[in-house]
C-alpha cells in the first residue's frame, strides 16, 4: 500500500521529527477506524488533518496521547515509543497539550482555576507559580479580564481560548487540536483560529483535525487528507489545495465547495 | 376530655434531652453515610469485579430491607456478630447508618454517571492519573449536582430516626412515648411530639428548597 506522498521538502524543522505515526491501525470492534497511517510532525510545524466525518482524523489524534490505544504500528513521540505504562504515558501526555471540540473546561472551575490546574495537580508546581502561569497564559488567549468567570458565563469561542491556555499552561512541545472550532457559532471562530495561528506564528508545534479549510491553507505546512482510515494523500497546502493528485482529495474539496 | 398541657412543661428537660439525641443521631448517621456513601459508590464504579459486586449487593441489601427491621436486626444480631455490647444508641446509629450509606451511594453512583467522559479525558489530557481525575474534577462535579438529593435524604433522616425507639434509644419518639406511658397523656404528648418534629423539621425542607435552587445545574 502506497500513499501518493509528496516530494515538497519540509520546510521547518530541520529534519527533527517530534511526532512519526507508523503503519498505524485502530480498530473498535469489527470497525477499523485507522487502517495503516504514516506521517511525521516536524518541530516547529503545524499539521492539519483533514477530510470527511468519520475518516479517522480525530481517531488519530486521540491515539497520539494515548486516550485510544492502538492495535498495530506504532507512534513515536520525541524519539520514544507511547509505553503502554500508564505512569510513564501520563508523562509524555502532560509534554502534549489537548483541546478539544466540545471544550471540556471544569465547570465548576473559574477560568484561572480552570488553567492553574494542570501545573498545580500534574505538576506539582507551587499554587504562586500556578496562578502565574494562568495569568499569562489568559492573557495570551485575550482573556485576562475574565479569569474570575466560570465557564458558564462565557461564550464559547471564549472557552475554548480558556480550553487553549489551560493546555498551554502545562508549556507543552505539541498541542492537538481536535475540531477546535466545529462546536462555535460562525462568529466566535475567528477568535479561536486567531489565538492558533498566534501560536503557530511563535513556533508551536501542531497537530489540528479541523474542517476549517483556509485555516489549514493558510496556516497549514503540511495538510494530510483522510478517507476511511488511510491518508489518501499529504502534502503542504499548495499541492493539496491547488494541485491534488489523487481524486479522492479533489472530490473531497469539491464537496465542501472548495474551487482552488 | 379535659387537656393537661402542663404534662409538657412538666417533662421540658426530657423532652430538650430527647430531641438533642434526634439531632445528633441524624449528624452522626449523615456524617458517616457520607463519606461511606461515596466510597461504595466508587467500588461500585470503578473498582476490581469481585469488589464492584460486593458493593452492589450490600446497596441492593440495605435499600430493600425495611428500616425498622435493620434496627432490630442490628439490636439482635450485631452484638453475636461482633461480640460487643452495644448501646442501643451505638445500636441505632449503626441500623440507621448501613441504611442511610446505600441510598447515598446510590446517589453518588448516579452523580458520578451524570459527569460525562469528555471530562475524564480532559483531565487525563492533562496527565492527570484516574484517581487525580476522580479527586480533582469528577467528585467536585458529582458532589455539587447530588447536593440537593443529599439534603432530601438528610430531612427524610431526621424522621426516620424515630424508629430507632423501638429499641429503647432516648431520642425523641422514645421519651414522649414513655411520657405518655407514664402519664397518660396520649393525645398532648403526641400533639407536642408532631409539633417538635415539625417546627425542626420544617426549616430544613425550607433549606433543602433553597438549596435545590441554588445548585440547580447550570453548565
Amino acid at each position: 500500500m502506497t500513499t501518493p506522498q509528496s516530494t515538497a521538502p519540509r520546510a521547518k524543522g530541520g529534519g527533527l521529527k517530534i511526532i512519526r505515526y507508523r503503519g498505524v491501525i485502530k480498530r473498535f470492534g469489527s470497525f477499523t477506524a485507522l487502517n495503516g497511517v504514516d506521517l511525521d510532525v516536524h518541530a516547529g510545524e503545524v499539521v492539519c488533518l483533514i477530510g470527511p466525518s468519520g475518516s479517522g482524523k480525530s481517531t488519530l489524534l486521540r491515539c497520539t496521547n494515548g486516550l485510544e490505544t492502538i492495535d498495530g504500528g506504532d507512534i513515536e513521540f520525541e524519539g520514544a515509543l507511547l509505553p503502554r505504562d500508564e505512569r510513564v504515558l501520563r508523562a509524555m501526555r502532560a509534554r502534549m497539550g489537548m483541546v478539544f471540540q466540545s471544550f471540556e473546561l471544569f465547570p465548576h472551575l473559574t477560568a484561572q482555576q480552570n488553567v492553574a490546574e494542570g501545573p498545580r495537580t500534574v505538576q506539582k508546581v507551587s499554587l504562586a507559580e500556578a496562578n502565574r502561569r494562568a495569568t499569562a497564559m489568559l492573557a495570551k488567549v485575550g482573556l485576562a479580564d475574565k479569569a474570575v468567570n466560570y465557564p458558564s458565563a462565557l461564550s464559547g469561542g471564549q472557552q475554548q481560548r480558556v480550553a487553549i491556555a489551560r493546555a498551554l499552561a502545562m508549556e507543552p512541545d505539541v498541542m492537538l487540536f481536535d475540531e477546535p472550532t466545529s462546536a462555535l457559532d460562525p462568529e466566535t471562530i475567528g477568535e479561536v483560529l486567531n489565538v492558533m495561528k498566534a501560536l503557530a506564528e511563535e513556533g508551536m508545534t501542531m497537530v489540528v483535525v479541523t474542517h476549517e479549510m483556509t485555516f489549514a491553507r493558510r496556516v497549514g505546512d503540511w495538510v494530510a487528507v483522510f478517507d476511511t482510515g488511510r491518508i489518501v494523500e499529504q502534502g503542504p497546502p499548495s499541492q493539496i489545495f491547488d494541485a491534488p493528485t489523487t481524486e479522492r482529495t479533489r472530490d473531497f474539496l469539491s464537496h465542501l465547495g472548495w474551487s482552488g | 376530655m379535659t387537656l393537661d398541657w402542663s404534662v409538657v412543661w412538666q417533662h421540658r428537660e426530657a423532652l430538650v434531652a430527647a430531641t438533642g439525641t434526634t439531632i445528633l443521631l441524624t449528624i452522626a448517621t449523615m456524617a458517616i453515610a457520607v463519606p461511606c456513601g461515596l466510597i461504595v459508590a466508587a467500588l461500585r464504579l470503578y473498582a476490581w469485579a469481585p469488589v464492584r459486586t460486593l458493593a452492589t449487593a450490600y446497596v441492593e441489601l440495605f435499600r430493600n430491607l425495611p428500616l425498622i427491621l435493620v434496627v432490630f436486626w442490628a439490636f439482635y444480631v450485631l452484638p453475636i456478630w461482633t461480640g460487643l455490647g452495644l448501646s442501643p444508641l451505638a445500636t441505632g446509629l449503626a441500623a440507621l447508618a448501613l441504611n442511610v450509606t446505600a441510598y447515598n451511594a446510590e446517589t453518588f453512583r448516579a452523580g458520578l454517571n451524570s459527569i460525562r467522559r469528555g471530562q475524564v479525558e480532559a483531565a487525563m489530557a492533562l496527565g492527570m492519573s484516574r484517581a487525580q481525575a476522580l479527586r480533582r474534577v469528577i467528585v467536585p462535579q458529582a458532589l455539587r449536582r447530588v447536593l440537593p438529593v443529599l439534603a432530601s435524604t438528610w430531612v427524610s433522616l431526621f424522621k426516620d430516626t424515630s424508629l430507632v425507639s423501638v429499641i429503647a434509644v432516648t431520642e425523641l419518639a422514645y421519651v414522649a412515648m414513655q411520657v405518655r406511658a407514664q402519664t397518660f397523656r396520649v393525645l398532648e404528648m403526641l400533639t407536642a411530639m408532631a409539633a417538635i418534629y415539625w417546627l425542626l423539621g420544617y426549616p430544613q425542607a425550607k433549606l433543602v428548597d433553597w438549596i435545590q435552587r441554588k445548585y440547580s445545574v447550570t453548565e
